[in-house]
């Protein structure tokens, strides 16, 4: 729940991504602001017109996708950083995400970093496509993030360091590096499964909790498959380590 | 994907791998492997990947320490540019019954008369050479030093790569749905990509070889059986052998990773293709370890899994052509033994298709056997 | 004794919009801040602002002090600034002492804007002196006004709009925020601070309350327990976060004392922060020419304090004969902005509040 968490639900985010067709036609904005506060530069700044004029300075913001053409000039304007704007018609693969950036330094362009999503958790390596830093944007730079395109409605901010190069561990039980895994990928290791038997990668104490997502990722990123569709590894027993003498006890009982 | 080949070697595990590897290394040309999935994704990457030459038969030991003698030197052979992680810790077999005593005390003869230097321990020795061990369980032991473990992932990976090099082409992710066979020769396989033509084909589909051969027509005697094993988290080196017991049916080693695989069989477990896993077999697993070897009690199971043992009536690998179905060739049967067999397997599966003689009398491995009721029956397995 | 026709205690948001509204109708002014520097709170806000161009949305804080500067250098010629200057008492003639650089100074005006803002609230718990703990507004001054980084990671309790803030601008100064947690079971802030919060990776952990702070000499670690429904701490639910530095947010209580010392008529009331004076509509408390505005009169947004002293400043000009054509669309135009301020789902407590005191 949005109130207790900070974290906007499935439910919320319905009313803020359009649909398939307008993403489909080029960049639009996405206001992520569900709560009724007094607050509308949003609407003042829009040169086109494209969000609907508040009746309250309350009113949350109600945008029309047809007219908005993805400038983003509202972006570093809205106070609570709530805006991005989405292109997926970027790449085959990559949708580019702009995003309100006001820490510093800034990220280089064509420099690679960490995407996260809305809680902050890291879920694909992002290129910094670009990074707008006008004075009309009063140090609220828009930096332009290209991800996989699945990824187009989590992505939300990014983390400056690249957890995702090549010396980074990607599975710490078993010590497998983002550039390991990178160059089994490449030696044709396409699937979670092949990379997880050659590299034991998954195979630790973790039981593949925190790499099987990363893995996949990166397969996605390098091999273009989707996530949604990619086959995912071999759930196995037990889901948490136990130890031998603890299972010999139980069944002692029976 | 190519859609004519000289050979087409059904299954991508260490067999596969292994005859692709020695049929390119004689120089034939278009080989194609085709897997269902992806290489070792069968039995070859489900299994305990031990290797020992400590058998009941002449056949056995022979076949095990012409692998032995492979693996020994395969990084170099197959120019690998990983590692097989070979460690031979040696197999502490030990014998629990008076039944079994007996038997060790004829293997142990039959071994050292084939060149494998096995040592016959009594439970005091034993416990030398595993301290954590409850030797008042045992009765005696055998143990032979050049027994060991591999990594099956890489093993496999090192026969694959070097096939790659020789131009062996495999199709990941391709299922066999069907052998074309006209006036009994093989013709070509259908599969889920299309139509390949191929004079010859190899049936090394592990447990699925039932299936394949039942495709051609070969009735191949044998049936699916699930095993199941367990894997600990990795801890500092305890046990350098691998700890083994027919009669108290279990295996316990520990790899040169640091964790513990441990497996048993069980008479009751289903006869299909079903790889699920059970907690009867974590149970009784744990509890049979802990007993024999109360050390392990507090390392940590982190996996458990199954694969397909592809049993056969006598237990041993069945080799060689089909009557009746020319250009279609065997290499199943192992019974849970297939991984350490590979590189026979490889060499005299390869001899037997370009007609060669054979390194190894296989000849009384072949299919033929059950017909005439020429068993060779292995009396040491788990 | 200094005579003056309005004196404003208090140079920040309120206090500044005030000088300049009551300078605009001509009155003479005296302000009165004891910092150094003109603009509250205004200059530690790097965010951007909310609500509508008038309040200056989407301009920063520090920023929007910049312009009230602009604005009050034109009527310099009717506004006396007295800076590093702090009002001791208002005695009961109307009388103004002042402290300035060590001298004691008196003010004698005609009318007073108490626009002295708020302080900080403070939590209880075992070791609560442990050097590393501090108020929100102290670490803002740290770091935004000082350039000192308070530590190296920061507990923040309080999630309302200052708690969410200041953790975003230590993240921003890149110090490392580990969590923040309120008592109450929902984010008191606006939501989408809390979102931007989010975004990094920091937890915000409702019905949470700090139980122990531990250490020697300096804040090392803090014991954090979950609150049940009824705001009970839950047994057994305690666990420790390793800190430097917590920071307690936990709400602000209007600075009174002024008023009380006039016996102007004050009300409790827990929406505005604790006592607050009663007040008319044109933020005249009971005692005749002594108004307020900003967080003194109930703890709000800068937006609205900004919109109050501009209505009170321009309420005691007039009251001083002071006019002009315009002024009663001025003053419907201010009160307009507070009703639109406070007219959403987040003003309902504070509409609640003004309504027990406003007569």
């Amino acid at each position: 729940m949005l109130e207790k968490t900070g974290v906007a639900t499935e439910q919320d985010l319905q009313k803020a991504i359009p649909s398939k067709e307008r993403l489909a036609k080029g960049p639009v904005a996405i206001i992520e602001c569900f709560q009724r506060i007094p607050c509308n530069p949003c609407y003042t700044s829009c040169k086109k017109g494209a969000i609907k004029e508040f009746e309250d300075i309350n009113d949350t913001p109600e945008i029309n996708v047809e007219i908005c053409n993805g400038c983003a000039v509202c972006v570093s304007n809205c106070p609570g950083l709530s805006i991005v704007v989405v292109d997926e018609t970027y790449s085959e693969q990559e949708a580019l995400v702009k995003i309100p950036y006001e820490f510093l330094p800034l990220p280089e362009e064509g420099s690679f970093v960490t995407g996260l999503d809305r809680e902050g958790k890291a879920v694909c390596r992002a290129k910094v496509v670009k990074v707008l830093n006008t004075k009309a944007m009063d140090r609220t730079p828009i930096v332009s993030l290209a991800v996989p395109k699945d990824l187009s409605m989590t992505v939300r901010f990014m983390k400056l360091n690249d957890i995702y190069s090549d010396n980074t561990f990607v599975c710490r039980c078993e010590e497998l590096t983002m550039g390991e895994l990178r160059e089994l990928i490449r030696k044709g290791f396409n699937t979670i499964d092949e990379i997880k038997r050659i590299s034991r990668a998954g195979m630790g104490p973790c039981q593949g909790r925190t790499c099987r997502q990363l893995i996949m990722q990166e397969l996605a990123a390098a091999t273009g498959a989707k996530m949604s569709e990619m086959p995912i590894s071999t759930f196995r027993p037990p889901v948490k380590p136990i130890k031998l003498g603890t299972i010999a006890g139980g069944a002692d009982h029976e | 994907m190519n859609n004519t080949a000289s050979v087409v070697i059904i299954g991508g595990g260490i067999s596969g791998c292994s005859i692709a590897y020695n049929l390119a290394k004689k120089g034939v040309k278009d080989i194609v492997v085709i897997e269902k999935k992806y290489l070792t994704s069968g039995s070859t990457g489900r299994c305990g990947a031990g290797i020992r030459m400590q058998w009941g038969t002449e056949m056995n030991c022979r076949l095990a320490k012409f692998s032995t003698e492979f693996y020994e030197n395969a990084n170099d052979i197959l120019e690998y540019d990983g590692d097989i992680e070979f460690k031979q810790g040696g197999y502490l077999i030990v014998a629990a019954t008076e039944k079994e005593d007996v038997q060790f005390r004829k293997n142990v003869a039959l071994q050292n008369s084939l060149g494998i230097p096995t040592v016959y321990l009594t439970p005091k020795e034993a416990k030398e050479i595993i301290p954590h061990m409850d030797e008042t369980k045992i009765i005696s032991a055998t143990f032979c030093q050049k027994d060991g473990h591999l990594n099956p992932f890489h093993a496999t990976q090192a026969y694959a790569d070097a096939a790659a090099r020789l131009g062996v082409k495999f199709m990941k992710y391709t299922e066999v749905t069907g052998i074309k066979v006209e006036n009994n020769k093989i013709v070509g396989v259908q599969t889920d990509k299309g139509f390949i033509s191929a004079p010859v084909v190899v049936n090394a589909a592990g447990g699925y070889s039932k299936q394949i051969g039942d495709m051609v027509g070969a009735d191949i005697p044998v049936y699916a059986e699930r095993h199941q094993i367990l894997v600990t988290e990795p801890v500092n080196p305890i046990q350098n052998p691998m700890f083994m017991s027919f009669s108290l049916n279990i295996y316990c080693q520990q790899t040169p990773h640091g964790s513990f695989i441990m497996g048993r069989g069980d008479a009751n477990e289903p006869r299909d293709l079903r790889v699920t896993s059970s907690w009867h077999f974590l149970e009784e697993m744990a509890k049979d370890c802990c007993e024999l070897l109360p050390l392990l009690k507090d390392i940590r199971v982190v996996r458990q899994w199954a694969g397909l043992y592809c049993m056969s009536p006598d237990r041993q690998p069945i080799y060689g052509k089909v009557d009746n179905v020319e250009g279609f060739y065997l290499a199943t049967g192992f019974s849970g033994h297939g991984f350490m067999f590979g590189p026979v397997t490889g060499v005299v599966i390869a001899e037997t298709i370009l007609g060669e003689k054979s390194s190894l009398p296989i000849d009384k491995l072949g299919m033929e056997r059950f017909a005439k009721g020429e068993l060779l029956f292995e009396p040491s397995v788990v | 004794m200094i005579t003056t026709e309005l004196a404003i205690i208090g140079g920040g948001p309120a206090g500044l919009s005030a000088a300049i509204s009551a300078a605009s109708l001509g009155a003479k002014v005296i302000l009165i801040d004891r910092s150094e520097n003109l603009g509250g709170q205004l200059i530690k806000q790097t965010h951007m602002f909310f609500g509508s161009q008038k309040q200056y949305a989407s301009i920063r804080g520090v920023d929007i002090a910049g312009i009230l500067m602009k604005d009050l250098e034109k009527y310099q010629d009717s506004i006396e600034i007295m800076l590093d200057a702090t009002v001791i008492s208002v005695y009961e003639d109307g009388v103004i002492a002042v402290e300035q650089n060590e001298k004691y100074i008196k003010i004698k005006p005609q009318s007073i804007i108490v626009a002295t803002g708020a302080s900080e609230k403070f939590l209880t718990f075992p070791n609560n002196d442990l050097p590393g703990i501090y108020g929100a507004g102290a670490v803002q001054t740290l770091m935004n006004v000082h350039g000192v980084a308070p530590g190296k990671n920061v507990v923040m309790v309080g999630a309302g709009n200052i708690g969410l803030i200041v953790s975003y601008q230590l993240m921003q100064a890149g110090i490392n925020v580990k969590a923040i947690l309120d008592a109450s079971p929902k984010i008191g802030g606006y939501l989408v601070h809390a979102s931007k919060i989010r975004r990094m990776g920091i937890p915000i952990l409702t019905s949470h309350t700090v139980k122990y702070a531990h250490g020697n000499n300096k804040l090392e670690k803090v014991t954090l327990c979950r609150l049940d429904e009824k705001w009970q701490q839950v047994p057994g639910s305690e666990f420790d976060i390793e800190t430097d530095v917590l920071c307690i947010s936990v709400g602000l209580s209007p600075l009174t004392e002024l008023l009380w010392q006039q016996g102007c008529e004050m009300k409790y009331v827990p929406e505005l922060g604790g006592h607050v004076p009663v007040r008319n509509d044109n933020l005249e408390t009971s005692i005749k020419g002594i108004y307020v505005a900003g967080d003194v009169a109930g703890v709000e947004e800068a937006s609205s304090a900004m919109v109050e002293g501009r209505l009170a400043g321009l309420c005691a000009a007039k009251a001083l004969g002071y006019n002009s054509p315009d002024l009663e669309d001025k003053k419907n135009d201010c009160l307009e902005q507070l009703n639109s301020l406070r007219s959403g789902h987040v003003g309902e407590k504070i509409r609640s509040g003004l309504s027990k005191v406003t007569v």
